[in-house]
């Protein structure tokens, strides 16, 4: 049965393949220690000033601490609406269910600068640009595809009798829903979670659009400084931002079997 | 947005109001400049479609094949990167590409070339960073497909003295050809609408659609002529996405 086997020539190039994945996330790391001011790798000799001089400037601070309220926030408004969303589709609770559920994923694949400049003039009109309710609004529209995906695709694995048994033996339909239903599609709702964190986390394309003059999220922050010259504090930063999405990686592994869920 | 791209633009006054024109559109069927932006997005998104395919099956079919204690480490390295910042990705390839980053450099300590060759702002540090940020999403849909096809159909085809390669040719690549297609679809439509990595390895200058796009709304405020591409970008992407759809009913048809 050696035939099916992936052979050794096979096996050479797909463990290459895996490295060129990991390698600007490894030289990220290295550039971020180096005691120069501009970017060397290796790095010459090791330090953790840059580190020191990100997190204590505003600008970062600023830039991370909205990040993190769009993060969290669309996440949660994602979460909420999304569940209410594909428990009404999977239940067939509103009429023309596929039509709607396409509409609800069309962000993943649309483009997002489209997204971008579309919201651009439509709040324009409104007088949403540059409003932290815009924003947010902006990032529960590109979050909420992800919770929907988990939530459908974790219902569809259920077996619906176990709710109306609930139902049968006197809870109603909210109680039946918050202590059977939702405990059983809990681990695709936090892998819905993190996905749905860690796109508001790193969305430039659409939020580049709707900033105002003097807001800034962390990504885009990263990405004007770059076309201004790169230095090994915007290495630091990314460095923390790598170690916090594999920690995240590894938690929800452990919690949730996450790789089921991609 | 619609609207917007058929309204007049003049430099330093703005959107005319009332206008209607289609000088837009014809711009970007006309225009060399655009014309060639357009195009080099096209090729941008085949040649990293194709590099991924080329890429990613390797690594999906040792994933789907090989030791099963492989296999999660694997993948949660494939999901890594995926999972990882967009814009520390492109940062990192920044390091690598630039004139005097670390690729350029080994390559002239080696000796193997005397000044440092040009990888970044042109198509070859786009096809490299693009295809690094697309190639996880590959890898993952031809796993789903791999895992799908039967091994006894793979077993009976090596029985009946097929060699390896044939087996493979004939037999798990056709098996495959929905997930290929799948996932050629997602990386192409994706790449061509990026924005951040082209930014940031591409430069200023080196423009792809959603760039100038982006240029067009930020820098220039020609919000008709940006609207317009935005447009054409998305008649794109759809035409791909209904294109492959055809194609999959009439593969579901003949099977």
């Amino acid at each position: 049965m050696s035939d099916e086997k992936p052979g050794h020539l096979t096996t050479a190039l797909a463990l290459a393949v895996v490295v060129f994945l990991q390698v600007p996330v490894i030289v990220v790391v290295l550039a971020a220690f180096s005691r120069t001011a501009y970017l060397t790798i290796p790095p010459q000799g090791l330090t953790f000033a840059w580190f020191g001089k990100v997190l204590s400037d505003p600008d970062y601070l600023d830039a991370i601490r909205l990040s993190l309220i769009l993060a969290v926030g669309s996440t949660v408004l994602s979460l909420g609406l999304g569940i209410a969303a594909a428990y009404a589709l999977f239940r067939r609770l509103v009429p023309a269910s596929e039509a709607i559920t396409s509409f609800l994923m069309a962000p993943l694949v649309f483009p997002s600068v489209v997204i971008g400049v579309a919201l651009l003039q439509y709040y324009s009109l409104v007088g949403l640009r540059g409003s932290l309710a815009g924003l947010l609004v902006a990032h529960v529209v590109i979050t909420v595809p992800y919770i929907v995906r988990a939530a459908l695709a974790s219902l569809s694995g259920l077996d619906m009798s176990v709710e109306e048994a609930a139902r049968v033996l006197g809870a109603d339909g909210v109680t039946a829903f918050r202590l059977v239903t939702l405990p059983l599609i809990k681990p695709g709702l936090v892998a819905g979670s993190l996905f749905a964190f860690i796109t508001s986390l790193d969305n430039v394309p659409v939020t580049i659009f709707l900033l105002g003059a003097r807001q800034q999220t962390l990504p885009v922050l990263i990405f004007t400084s770059v076309e201004h010259g790169v230095d090994p504090s915007v290495a630091a930063i990314s460095t923390l931002l790598i170690a916090a999405t594999g920690l995240a990686l590894v938690l929800a592994e452990r919690w949730t079997g996450f790789h089921r869920f991609v | 947005m619609v609207p917007t791209s058929f309204r007049d633009y003049l430099p330093g006054v703005g959107i005319v109001p009332g206008s209607w024109t289609i000088e837009n559109y014809t711009r970007i069927l006309t225009d060399d400049y655009y014309r060639e932006v357009v195009w080099r997005t096209l090729g941008l998104g085949l040649a990293v479609t194709l590099l991924c395919l080329v890429l990613g099956y390797p690594l999906a079919y040792l994933i789907a094949r090989g030791p099963a204690r492989w296999r999660l480490p694997l993948i949660l390295l494939v999901i890594f990167p995926m999972m990882l910042n967009l814009v520390v990705r492109s940062f990192g390839w920044i390091a690598l590409l630039a004139n005097r980053g670390l690729v350029n450099n080994l390559l002239v300590d080696l000796g193997l070339i005397a000044a440092p060759i040009k990888l970044m702002f042109n198509l070859t540090g786009l096809i490299i960073g693009l295809t690094h940020i697309y190639l996880p999403f590959m890898v993952l849909m031809l796993v789903a497909a791999i895992q799908n096809v039967p091994r006894d159909v793979e077993a009976a085809a090596a029985t009946l003295r097929s060699t390896r390669l044939h087996v493979f040719a004939s037999v798990t690549l056709p098996l495959t050809a929905p997930g290929i297609l799948a996932g050629s679809i997602l990386v192409f439509v994706l790449t061509i609408s990026a924005l951040v990595t082209p930014r940031m390895l591409g430069g200023p200058t080196y423009k792809v659609m959603a760039t100038l796009i982006y240029d067009e709304y930020m820098q220039l405020l020609d919000r008709p002529s940006g609207s317009a591409l935005a447009f054409a970008l998305t008649l794109v992407a759809i035409a791909v996405i209904w294109l492959s759809s055809l194609i999959t009913k009439r593969w579901a048809g003949m099977a």
